[in-house]
């Protein structure tokens, strides 16, 4: 087998064959991730902490298991990178912040992902930016302003940003993020990969520093969806320690993605389509998208949520809420001043919530989510933009609270597409569907039934398979000798 | 509903916050917006919300039926 000339733009799936036919080492491939990071991420900003000595001790360990014939699977051998709220030994974990003090960094052990992923031969290269404390909206970015590699003016979205850009940028095989209203998905989408809201309990969440528990789910980005498969496989399963990680067998799920959607039921969600809502590019993106896979048999029908319009609000007085309750407890109080502005405002805000109110938003999660599992229930798979506008200049994306007309609307238009699977802890899944007139990538999101992500993956994987928008590689070259 | 600085000034202090003058009207703001959307939602669903339990949609062992 020859070795192509841009390795690190392989799909993790031939990266893997090249490693077990020994083409190639994990060393030859963790040292091009390095030096795609040191080349690259002045400027993108994706990397939080990297050990390059750890790394490749990694990778000459899994060199010698794989010559000595203990090949592990498909992700022997594999770089990527993990979200800094989630710990992994030997890496400090910043949550993205100023507040933590060097000892409170320091993490009590590998996340139960981390351990799973190690255990099946991954090679941990580093931890990834992200937004203060994996909340939205970080003004000032204490590890610098992370970038979309397809333009560095460009946002690569919230808050699992370094998890969008790494793969994208070919700095890593994979990456893994954690999503509570959106922060996989609006990642990947905006960098042109592919991403995964998990149902949430399908991933433990230990060893996850998140705290809006009935919402926070840890979640796999990378190039193609047979690779997200894979490595959504070797994370999954039931661990005792997580109270809420549900006892259920993992599917092969990689086996699963074939099958393609003659016959399938597709149904486009109303509201995530409405004129008004959805950014003409990214709507004609979408008709295109739904074209292709009617083309390919799938039954096209559309499906009505009038309630997704409260997940928003909904999602912001209760999860977070949660993790206002705990950010107030530990940091919020005594180290106020240390924390950007756009969390210490927004944490502020939810931690004044009522207990009524709580409780009342609570019953109305209850409510609101019975009629998306209705519509889950009842087709095969819903589809929808993942983002209603194409990605904007970083400049513009500040969220202004300062002019109250029309502002709820406005505010529940620019995340109808993540919240309501947030708040109904479905699966969700974005793939590559085109791009803007500026060249920057938007995505077609499947959501599914609860515990059905072998679905979600198919469709995704079908429309992936018919399409050549995953195939697209931002050059960096180029991309960011323009920034500079 | 509308969330006055002043207000957001007290319940803060009763939280032990001590928010500055300059970020307590964007502290009101953002509380004025969700309230605001929760009133309509208690509006829409108020009859509805009465009739259910508010049990968080974690459910490792299965849906409740």
């Amino acid at each position: 087998m020859s070795v192509p000339t841009d390795l690190h733009y392989l799909s993790a799936t031939d990266q893997a064959k090249l490693i077990k036919s020994r083409d190639i080492s994990p060393v030859d491939l963790v040292k091009e991730s390095l030096a795609r990071i040191a080349a690259y991420d002045d400027t993108l900003k994706a990397w939080i902490t990297v050990d390059e000595d750890l790394a490749l001790s990694q990778a000459r360990k899994a060199e010698q298991e794989i010559m000595d014939g203990n090949y592990r699977g498909p992700l022997h051998g594999l770089p990527y990178g993990v979200k800094d709220q989630i710990h992994a030994l030997g890496y400090p974990t910043t949550l993205g912040s100023r507040v933590l003090r060097e000892e409170e960094m320091v993490p009590p052990a590998d996340a139960t992902v981390i351990s799973n992923l190690g255990d099946a031969g991954a090679i941990l290269l580093g931890k990834q930016n992200l937004h203060e404390f994996g909340k939205g909206g970080t003004f000032d970015f204490p590890y610098g302003q992370p970038r979309n590699p397809w333009n560095p003016a460009y946002t690569p979205s919230s808050s699992s940003s370094g998890s969008g850009i790494a793969p994208a940028a070919g700095q890593c095989s994979f990456a893994i993020g954690e999503d509570t209203g959106g922060s996989v998905r609006g990642p990947a989408s905006c960098n042109g990969i592919v991403g995964l809201r998990p149902t949430y309990g399908r991933v433990s969440r230990t060893g996850g520093v998140m705290h809006a528990y009935t919402s926070d789910t840890i979640g796999p980005l990378a190039r193609t969806v047979r690779d997200l498969a894979t490595v959504l496989e070797a994370m999954s399963g039931f661990d005792p320690i997580d109270p809420l990680s549900a006892d259920r067998a993992v599917p092969p799920f990689a086996e699963m993605i074939n099958g393609g959607v003659a016959g399938m039921r597709l149904a486009i969600v109303k509201e995530m389509v409405a004129p008004g809502v959805v950014d003409p590019e990214v709507k004609a993106a979408f008709d295109a998208a739904v074209a292709v896979l009617e083309a390919a048999g799938a039954e096209i029908h559309e499906v009505s949520l009038p309630l997704a319009k409260w997940a928003v609000p909904l999602q912001l007085l209760t999860a977070d809420a949660d993790a206002a309750s705990w950010v107030l407890e530990n940091y919020l109080r005594d180290r106020y001043d240390l924390f950007d502005v756009g969390t210490r405002t927004r944490m502020v805000a939810s931690s004044l919530v009522f207990a009524s109110t709580y409780n009342r938003a609570m019953r109305a999660r209850v409510i609101v989510r019975k009629q998306i599992l209705d519509a889950v229930n009842s087709f095969d798979a819903l589809i929808s933009p993942t983002n209603v506008s194409p990605p904007k200049p970083i400049e513009d994306m500040a969220e202004r609270v300062d002019n109250k007309a029309e502002v709820v609307s406005r505010l529940i238009e620019r995340r109808i597409c993540h919240y309501p699977f947030s708040l109904a802890n479905v699966p969700a899944l974005t793939v590559p569907m085109g791009f803007s007139n500026a060249g920057l990538p938007v995505a077609l999101q499947i959501a599914g039934r609860p515990f059905d992500e072998a679905t979600v993956l198919r469709v995704g994987h079908a429309y992936e398979s018919l399409t050549s928008w995953h195939t697209y590689n931002p050059e960096l070259e180029t991309t960011l000798k323009k920034a500079s | 509903m509308e969330v006055s600085k002043e207000q957001v000034r007290v319940l803060s202090e009763m939280q032990g916050l001590c928010v500055p003058d300059d970020e307590l009207e964007q502290v009101a703001t953002r509380m004025s917006i969700w309230l605001t959307a929760f009133e309509q939602i208690e509006e829409e669903l108020g009859e509805q919300m009465n009739k259910v339990d508010p049990i968080p949609p974690v459910l490792p062992h299965g849906e409740i039926a």
